[in-house]
């Protein structure tokens, strides 16, 4: 299967090649892989990238980190206690009704052109993802299982170790993988509107310049890390849920 | 004279539009198998569930041992019907998960575990994890993971319900095994008058549901220990089944009655 994955990709990028080569498509516009390729590697040569995208991931990781531990603390909470739920459940659907890019300006006055705009941007996004996922995580617990550990004997903070936590872990994983991929996309849609530093600035600068080439080196960039980050997760689930008879993704997102 | 393992007093408990039990007067005493027969429906589950705690009756209240009962019973295990082990846990993290609840020491609470794994014929397969085994060997680790805190009290609501025929025969042997060697007091939740009877010392018939109560308690004096395979041509078998089926029989179609009209 990898090499008729390889075979597809090898062929898109080779029938990109050829159309710009033949002048069947504008290298203005669309660049070359050539090109593209050869500034990725120029970018790293010269080393001007890593700063920006130490930058990047460094908000990805923070908004991560947040959004994830304030997502997890949420979603048990709320699903432990059905007043607080029952309170702030319209409240969440507005907030999470938001487009997120609209409060980029917001807190772009609030926190500067530093990197705490773009993290409080990240977080926002994957704060919701990550609570949505473990609030049905944890409500969802077989009760049969809940029942059988209070049998033997578990208090409230022993059902939250031993059958909680990993009852909603699927959940939570299967939000990972969405969230760490929206971190990215989040903090570089902030760099993209305003900032000193990233890799959002970056193609915001070879985009004010028509720099093609420039702007999908951008993505190239990009586009590899989320795929280093995402294959990290994979593994960590892999062991985490290694009880599981199937690594199916049963958990859902909602995403604005 | 000690006072019952459990004594239900007065025993109502009603949902929303609905009342599953009503006015239950019943002792069960210390180191006897009881079981409880009845049609579907008829609040069988809901008397266990009441008496381990996991209920809280609307009317009357549950003595255990003399005390009235708060909360979950601590001196009670529980095989459920539905597969209840933890997913998430080897055979051997879940058997001795008992032991780890009560803060015992992990080496002494694994080696306890490891000999129940051999008692129960899983050697070989501490390490795997439920979803890896079939329905017997679950339903085995879930006997191992019960009986190690040493219950007094073992509840058990048709634990054997999903297994096929002959696996059923074995656990309800091995069941048996175990009762005879600790004497503990067991209460025995069944639709099946045969395996009710087979195993018990005494059987208590519902009446069929909404607002069941007891219609009989029946004595079994067949002699322990007892040939489950040869028990139910045993002409006291027949004789003591044949009673007690004119009693449940009626509870029986008037439950079908009923479904009908619904």
């Amino acid at each position: 299967m990898l090499v008729w994955q390889l075979l597809l990709g090898a062929a898109f990028v080779a029938a990109w090649q050829a159309g710009v080569s033949a002048k069947l498509m504008d290298k203005f516009f669309f660049s070359r892989p050539s090109d593209i390729a050869l500034r990725v590697w120029q970018m790293f040569a010269a080393g001007t990238v890593w700063g920006h995208l130490g930058t990047t991931l460094l908000e990805a990781a923070l908004s991560f980190v947040i959004g994830v531990s304030t997502g997890v603390l949420f979603g048990f909470v709320l699903a432990r206690n059905k007043f607080l739920a029952a309170l702030l459940d319209p409240y969440i659907r507005v907030t999470n009704a938001l487009p997120r890019v609209v409060l980029a300006p917001i807190f772009l006055l609030w926190f500067g052109l530093g990197i705490w705009s773009k993290v409080a941007l990240g977080v926002t996004v994957v704060f919701f993802i990550v609570f949505f996922n473990t609030f049905q995580g944890v409500r969802e617990v077989d009760p049969v299982i809940v029942n059988n550990a209070r049998m033997l004997g578990a208090n409230e903070r022993q059902l939250i170790r031993h059958v909680l936590i990993p009852s909603a872990l699927t959940w939570i994983f299967s939000s990972l993988h969405i969230s760490i991929g929206f971190a990215i996309i989040a903090v570089v849609v902030g760099e993209y509107l305003g900032a000193s530093k990233g890799i959002g600035y970056m193609i915001s600068q070879a985009e004010g310049v028509f720099d093609t080439t420039g702007v999908f080196a951008g993505m190239t960039i990009l586009a590899a890390v989320v795929l280093c980050v995402g294959a990290g997760v994979d593994r960590l689930e892999r062991y985490l849920l290694r009880w599981k008879a199937h690594n199916t993704n049963t958990g859902s997102a909602e995403v604005s | 004279m000690s006072p019952p393992a459990i004594r239900f007093k007065d025993i109502t408990k009603s949902f929303p539009g609905y009342t599953a039990v009503e006015a239950i007067n019943l002792d069960v005493s210390s180191g006897r198998f009881l079981s409880v027969v009845g049609p579907s429906g008829c609040g069988k589950s809901t008397l266990l569930n009441m008496a381990a705690g996991l209920m809280t009756p609307s009317g009357g209240s549950v003595e255990i041992f003399g005390e009235p009962l708060n909360g979950i019973n601590r001196k009670a295990g529980y095989m459920f019907q539905q597969d209840a082990l933890l997913p998430w846990k080897t055979v051997l993290d879940n058997i001795l998960l008992g032991l780890e609840l009560r803060g015992a020491d992990p080496k002494a609470a694994e080696q306890t575990a490891r000999d129940w794994i051999h008692r129960v014929g899983l050697d070989g397969f501490a390490d795997r994890y439920p979803h890896q085994l079939s329905g017997g060997m679950r339903k085995r680790v879930a006997m191992a993971q019960t009986w190690i805190t040493d219950p007094a009290i073992v509840f058990m609501d048709e634990p054997f319900g999903a297994l096929d025929v002959h696996t059923r025969l074995r656990m309800e042997g091995e069941i048996l095994g175990l009762w005879a060697e600790t004497k503990k007091t067991v209460m025995f939740v069944t639709h099946d008058l045969e395996e009710a009877i087979a195993l018990s010392d005494e059987v208590v018939v519902l009446s069929a549901g909404p607002a069941s109560h007891i219609v009989g308690v029946y004595q079994v004096d067949l002699e322990r220990p007892r040939n489950l395979i040869d028990i139910k041509t045993d002409p006291r078998f027949t004789e003591i089944y044949g009673s007690i089926w004119r009693d449940l029989r009626e509870e029986v179609l008037k439950s079908y009655e009923r479904n009908e009209k619904v």
